[in-house]
């Protein structure tokens, strides 16, 4: 190209790709800036790795980036493996079929604080739950399941709003597929298991990356779920960095700032990776 | 060419302001209220209970005849709003409400204006917690953190008053007290005065220094040895809202805040509430009228009104806050005055950050 065609293919990219870019850039820009002691809020800016170097250190800040790798990942699965069956049994429309489709994406339009705090009332020690537990004999007395250790109550926070999501792009990926490639496969032989295994499977694998990828991103970088329900001896990252930003101390929230952005980075380019073998048997 | 007219900017910003000052002080308290009835408006930068707070100042709106505006906000973005306006030459706020141990980090002369026009009361308080504002700021609202019970449980002779006492109970009763560590300051309050207590470590001293910070071991040592016996809840409203349920028997708490929330019929209200023996951190909040405030006529006769007893027996019934006037009626306190004396300051940054970072590492995060 020359460099005439060069400047109007710049030109035309700027309005959309140029403001995300800008846009994201700076703000990326800034929270690694300050991460290492530039754009100070109090006190002067001087260039130090020294906020790295305590955070490095510091048990809160390790036990926080495994515990909000741990749930990005769980989520990320649980979600695309309850999708995947509600998928294949959506793909052919049937008569109720987009009621049930409707329904099962209704957690879309629900806000996750909204979520977390009418799971929690359901979960109360004198919540629906325990009283139903109690009422049908399984249980003596009632038992505390709010803020549990495992963050059980936070994947399935995460589950419930993130499934449909994986639903909507596996049910366009699987809708994609063929009846003849199916039937084909059918005719050859191939049972259920062979059908998902060696065709839909395969044939999706783009779909369930995209839904994996953004899952995963959105749980990393969890705080409402975790500060309403989630554990109370583990801090997510987003929660460590409200708390940095809280105390003032804005050098160590980019620090967790920018600790999310990598782990969000990296963890979803493995989790890709990954899925690719594991759906393709092939990493291309 | 670019530094003169800086200068020259500089300058008439600045004397532009100390001449609104001065003109308030210099004005009859009867001409103030007369400016403040022209200017007719005034927007209050007020961070918690904003609508309960519209609510109230109705009645300052009906008397007055001056509009009240409160924006949404947080006490952080309030205080962030406050240094971006400060080099405008008029801003957008007028009166401007801060936690009372913040006044410590504001460089109160340079922000705020002195509120000598008001007329004299030596009923308000200007000097709380530790911390003397001056002529700069007046409390409007008293706060106090305690222990909220339930009296169907526990009576008023088996209260612990120490930590010793705390330890017996969460013994005897185990999973039947509850505190947060975050989310609210009720619980750190508690977990701070046991630490207190139990290692006898300087909370006068806003070290951070590791062996101030070494000091507190045994209060760590302390909670940990009784971990199982105790539950950590999410936050201040949680853990009331499990006694209310009858879950937790005892939790830490702010009179206020619980105060607010029987008003509102949201928890119980039979819980009460107390202040242990061994002492648990009271507070308030403040207000003060920023050096460009666009209306401070009617700041300053909103203030005058705010911290009046009336208003404050008002705040007293309605949202349970220790008067900020001693003229004011505190019958409807949830605790007796004599109880006040067990009040404690709290502890000064960097200390508290640190010994907060400590607790949730070695006691928070070892469950």
């Amino acid at each position: 190209m020359t460099a005439r065609q060069w400047i109007t293919v710049t030109l035309l990219l700027m309005p959309g790709l140029g403001l995300i870019v800008w846009l994201i850039g700076t703000v990326v820009y800034i929270a690694f800036a300050q991460s290492f002691g530039l754009y100070n809020i109090n006190g002067e800016s001087a260039l130090t790795t020294a906020y790295w170097a305590d955070l490095l250190g510091n048990n809160i800040y390790l036990r926080s980036v495994r515990y909000s790798t741990y749930i990005g990942v769980m989520s990320a699965i649980f979600s695309v493996v309850l999708a995947y069956p509600l998928a294949i049994w959506l793909r052919k429309p049937f008569t109720g079929s987009m009621t049930i489709g409707s329904i099962l994406k209704a957690p879309l339009l629900v806000h996750g604080l909204v979520a977390a705090f009418l799971f929690v009332n359901v979960i109360s020690y004198h919540g629906i739950l325990n009283q139903f537990m109690q009422w049908i004999g399984i249980w003596d007395g009632p038992h505390r399941l709010q803020n549990d250790n495992n963050a059980i109550a936070v994947l399935i926070l995460q589950t419930w709003k993130n499934m449909p999501f994986a639903l909507l792009l596996l049910t366009g990926a699987l809708q994609g597929i063929s009846d003849d490639v199916l039937d084909a496969a059918r005719d050859l032989g191939a049972g259920s298991w062979a059908r998902f295994r060696k065709i839909i499977a395969p044939l999706t694998v783009s779909g369930m990356q995209a839904a994996i990828v953004i899952i995963f991103i959105g749980a990393v970088s969890d705080f409402a779920f975790q500060v309403i329900a989630g554990p109370i001896n583990r801090q997510s990252l987003a929660q460590l960095m409200v708390g940095y930003k809280g105390r003032g101390d804005w050098n160590s929230a980019a620090v967790v700032g920018a600790t999310m952005i990598i782990v969000a980075l990296f963890g979803s380019a493995i989790l890709a990776g990954l899925s690719k073998i594991v759906m393709r048997g092939r990493l291309k | 060419m670019i530094k003169k007219l800086l200068i020259s900017t500089a300058v008439i910003v600045a004397t532009t302001q100390m001449a609104a000052a001065a003109d308030l002080s210099s004005m009859s308290w009867d001409d103030v209220v007369t400016q403040a009835k022209e200017e007719g408006e005034l927007t209050w930068y007020v961070w918690y209970l904003t609508d309960d707070l519209r609510r109230a100042a109705k009645t300052f709106e009906e008397e007055y005849g001056i509009t009240v505006t409160i924006p949404e906000g947080t006490m952080e973005g309030n205080l962030e709003k406050l240094y971006a306006d400060k080099a405008r030459k008029t801003g957008d706020i007028d009166v401007f409400a801060l936690g009372w141990d913040s006044y410590t980090s504001v460089d109160l002369s340079a922000m705020f204006m002195p509120l000598t026009a008001l007329p004299k009361d030596d009923n308000r308080v200007s000097d709380l917690a530790g911390i003397d504002a001056g002529e700069y700021a007046f409390a409007f609202w008293g706060n106090q953190t305690g222990i909220a019970y339930d009296p169907t449980h526990i009576t008023g002779d088996d209260l612990p008053q120490t930590p010793k006492e705390f330890a017996a109970f969460w013994q005897s009763h185990p999973e039947k007290f509850g505190f947060n560590y975050q989310n609210g300051g009720s619980g750190p309050s508690y977990y701070q005065n046991i630490l207190r207590v139990v290692s006898g470590a300087d909370f006068s001293d806003p070290s951070d220094s590791k062996e101030h910070l070494a000091a507190l071991q045994p209060g760590i040592d302390f909670f940990n040895a009784h971990a199982e016996n105790y539950v950590i809840t999410a936050s201040n409203a949680d853990s009331i809202t499990r006694i209310s349920d009858g879950e937790l028997w005892m939790a830490p708490a702010w009179e206020d805040h619980l105060a607010g929330l029987q008003n509102r019929g949201e928890v119980r209200k039979d819980i009460k509430f107390y202040i242990p023996e061994m002492g648990m951190n009271g507070g308030g909040n403040g207000v003060s009228i920023p050096l460009n405030a666009p209306h401070s006529a009617a700041a300053a006769v909103f203030i005058n009104w705010l911290i009046s007893p009336e208003t404050q027996t008002v705040f007293n019934k309605e949202f349970g806050t220790a008067p900020m006037n001693a003229a004011a009626d505190d019958s409807f306190a949830l605790i007796p005055n004599a109880m006040r004396k067990y009040s404690t300051v709290s502890p000064n940054k960097p200390f508290r950050s640190a010994m907060e970072a400590k607790f949730t590492e070695e006691v928070v995060q070892q469950r």
